[in-house]
């Protein structure tokens, strides 16, 4: 595959998410957030506890939370005049109840909200947002929990966001999954506790996908809240575990807009997966100068060259990864010398799993796929083309590097 | 009478039975299944790195390195001391980590004890970043493969793990004081006047024995039985299937077993752990001291093992995929981990894992009651069984694979 054809599959303008819709559109929308935000500063907070309080209790300056909420803005892809706007949505996220509650799951995606990140993010979070209940993190247990799910659904009806951790099983595993003294299937407890909510963030793989329980042969017949819930707005946030920036981000648009953000046609927030891995790699330079880890621990992996050998499906997985990063930012899985394992994808545990590059990964053409696709049509077409014409170039970049070794 | 708990961790269900105002009986079900060892079963070698993980999120670390041993047993490899040093670092770091989570966020919030919630969050968020400055996240991270591990770190990275270490050193000591039984401080002493003051010091007290399956620069394979030692075989490990439950209890030799980090602290000859022991046997009171003790331990260890690390060492040592088996344990959280792989044609014949939580919450009977029905059985308080039912730090996600 030449040059050309590479720069077309990597620039293809479908393939863009479309950061700058013009003057007017933020205008409008402007208007519209400055609206509803007037509108939740006359509602009464859930919590008593106020963003000022735990700022000026922690010592942090105005400017860095200002500072804070313009990183966001520019995660939300919305143009810098937004800034005051989210930051006051972030002081007002006390206004919007939030209920968690896990099914089949691993809590990796609660334990990643508890080890959460960023300049006091971890505050605003835990304290701000009112968790009106929240399986593994709250106090009460059993029965007395029951009841204050019972009190916080009744109370907040169609208001509530409803996050949900962990995949449904609907097959064979019906019933071997039940919740509380009721024996609710968790199929009946998701499509109780939804009916009341205002939206439905699906968080991490499982919520969204299915995910590992729904791994071939999917022994309890696993499948994401999509599969389930058809008639209330769903927002996916895939990836094992879910990055707590993108779980903030969708809450604080939501506060901010009233409404849930852009989404894919597999129902994620654009502004989060929009872009592949691939798209902002640290080690992309090494991509495009054909240099790659051929081997575990070879020099290439001394120098963090790229992994595309390895087995990264970092072109293949939209997720905004490379740029948020994990643990206050402190390293991700690239960084760690490992290649993406392309978690937030659908099938990601069939059809990646570990060190397959896709050259070797038997992937067939699908009919009539083209590369001309955009986020929204992204399936086996796109993914197949791009990950042939990836591994071409990995193969004729080798050949290429060591044709330069031997006229040395 | 059916008590439901669903405290930290997913759920798992307990039944109290009551006669004349005493639990005669206590039977813990877990009530979900995920199937993750059928899904592994005739699935590429390699594939068990991604997927034996997420069968839990509070201790998928200990579990991807139970797979990559597990591998690396059935393939034949070795790896360097480099490797080997790093991922008990960020192994340690997991436990330290889920330690001070379940001291405050469970035990502290049942004994209605106040604490200092941001300090605490922010001990959590370092232990983490540690992790992370070693395995790119967490949870949920893949650094290790059979063979070593992918990182390449540097002094850069050295520095920083070490800042790390003392931040977290300064917090817990800001937050524990002293580990000395006669002068406790702060909130271990708040801890020991709380259990105290509502007469909990005595109550929990088990089978009095410990096991331990696995042998790291901390602990050795050892099982402790009326006091005595004993080298420790996975040979003789069995499981027990229970009617109603996903969840198999687990033996060894025919007797439970207490594992976890009072286990782990029983054989280290400890004068702290030691005197509680002899005061409280192993009561909560000592379970949950040993606990909290773990952390502050491991992370001297920690410490001690960042001046170790010779950055000229491999991080890998190759290793091919062939025909084998491995049948391996590590020191997870909440106990002894056990990861079972054959390989056949190069792909999975077989996976089998033992979790912590099944060894403490197996379902004994009347003659050989388990370590949890030892603990529970005679007394008359649900409030207090319930307590003693955490001090086992239960993980049901784990159990429920």
């Amino acid at each position: 595959m030449n040059r050309e054809n590479l720069r077309a599959l990597f620039t293809a303008k479908s393939a863009r998410v479309d950061t700058n819709k013009g003057e007017k559109y933020y205008q409008e929308l402007y208007k519209r957030c400055r609206a509803r935000l007037d509108e939740l500063a006359k509602m009464p907070a859930f919590t008593k506890i106020s963003i000022k309080e735990v700022l000026e209790d922690e010592g942090v300056s105005r400017r860095d939370f200002l500072k804070w909420a313009s990183a966001v803005t520019a995660m939300l892809m919305l143009p810098s005049s937004f800034t005051p706007l989210v930051a006051e949505a972030a002081e007002l996220m006390n206004r919007v109840p939030v209920i968690w509650i896990e099914l089949q799951d691993c809590a990796g995606n609660s334990e990643a909200l508890l080890r959460s990140d960023g300049p006091k993010i971890d505050e605003i979070i835990l304290e701000i947002i009112s968790l009106e209940f929240h399986e593994t993190l709250m106090a009460a247990a059993g029965h007395q929990a029951e009841k204050q799910l019972e009190d916080a659904m009744e109370h907040f009806a169609g208001k509530y966001l409803l996050f949900v951790e962990g995949s449904i099983p609907v097959g064979r595993g019906k019933e071997w999954c039940t919740i509380g003294a009721s024996g609710e299937t968790f199929e009946e407890h998701l499509k109780r506790i939804a009916s009341k909510a205002a939206a439905i963030v699906a968080v991490g793989t499982c919520a969204t996908f299915g995910g590992v329980p729904a791994a071939n042969p999917n022994p309890t017949g696993a499948v994401g809240v999509m599969d389930v819930i058809n008639d209330k707005p769903i927002i996916n946030i895939p990836a094992c575990p879910a990055n707590p920036a993108n779980m903030v981000g969708v809450i604080l648009h939501f506060v901010l807009t009233g409404q849930i953000p852009e989404l894919d046609s597999l129902l994620r927030p654009k502004f989060a997966f929009g872009y592949r891995i691939h798209d902002n790699c640290e080690r992309r330079a090494h991509f495009d100068a054909g240099e790659f880890v051929e081997e575990w621990g070879d020099e290439g992996a001394q120098n963090n060259f790229c992994l595309y050998k390895m087995g990264c499906k970092g072109p293949m997985t939209f997720n905004n990864c490379s740029i948020v990063r994990y643990n206050e930012s402190v390293n991700w899985p690239i960084g760690s010398g490992h290649g993406c394992i392309g978690c937030s994808e659908p099938g990601f545990w069939d059809k990646y799993a570990y060190e397959r590059p896709m050259a070797d990964a038997n992937i067939k053409m699908a009919p009539g796929g083209g590369v001309e696709k955009s986020v929204d049509e992204f399936g086996l077409g796109l993914l197949t083309a791009a990950g042939v014409g990836i591994a071409i170039h990995a193969a004729a970049s080798a050949v290429a590097g060591k044709k330069e070794g031997d006229d040395k | 009478m059916i008590e439901i708990l669903e405290k930290i961790e997913g759920e798992a269900e307990v039944e109290y039975s009551f006669v004349s105002g005493e639990i005669k009986d206590v039977v813990v079900r877990f009530p979900h299944y995920r199937g993750i060892e059928e899904i592994l079963q005739g699935r590429a070698a390699l594939d068990a790195l991604v997927i034996a993980p997420r069968v839990c999120g509070i201790c998928g670390h200990a579990h991807l390195q139970a797979a990559a041993m597990a591998l690396e047993r059935a393939f034949g490899c070795k790896i360097s001391k480099k490797a080997k040093i790093i991922r008990e670092i960020t192994r340690f770091a997991e436990i330290i980590q889920n330690h001070i989570k379940w001291f405050y966020l469970v035990i502290f919030a049942q004994l209605h004890i106040p604490y200092d919630f941001r300090k605490v969050h922010q001990a959590i968020v370092l232990a983490n970043r540690l992790i992370a400055l070693f395995a790119g996240q967490s949870p949920h991270s893949s650094y290790a493969i059979a063979g070593g591990v992918t990182c390449d770190i540097t002094h850069v990275e050295l520095l920083q793990a070490k800042a790390i270490v003392q931040e977290i050193e300064e917090i817990l000591f800001d937050l524990l004081g002293e580990f000395d039984e006669k002068q406790l401080s702060k909130d271990l002493a708040k801890l020991f006047e709380a259990l105290k003051s509502k007469n909990l010091l005595q109550i929990g007290k088990s089978l009095d024995r410990f096991i331990t399956l696995s042998e790291d620069s901390v602990v050795k394979n050892v099982k402790i039985l009326h006091g005595k030692r004993r080298k420790t075989s996975l040979r003789f490990v069995q499981e027990r299937a229970f009617e109603g439950s996903y969840a198999k209890g687990v033996l060894y030799r025919g007797k439970f077993y207490e594992t976890g980090p009072l286990a782990r602290m029983m054989q280290m000859d400890l004068p702290f752990i030691k005197r509680l022991h002899r005061r409280y046997k192993d009561s909560i009171t000592t379970r949950i001291f040993a606990r909290i003790y773990e952390a502050k331990l491991l992370l001297q260890i920690i410490a001690e093992h960042l001046d170790q690390i010779d950055l000229n060492e491999p991080s890998y040592i190759p290793c091919k995929v062939v025909d084998g088996m491995g049948y391996v344990s590590i020191e997870a959280a909440r106990g002894s981990l056990i990861h079972k792989v054959a390989i056949k044609n190069s792909k999975i014949a077989n996976y089998s894992i033992i979790t912590p939580t099944q060894w403490n919450l197996s379902n004994g009977t009347k003659e050989n009651p388990s370590l949890l029905q030892k603990a529970i059985i005679g007394l008359r308080d649900r409030e207090k069984a319930n307590l003693v039912f955490r001090s086992f730090d239960i993980c049901s996600v784990c159990t429920t694979h």
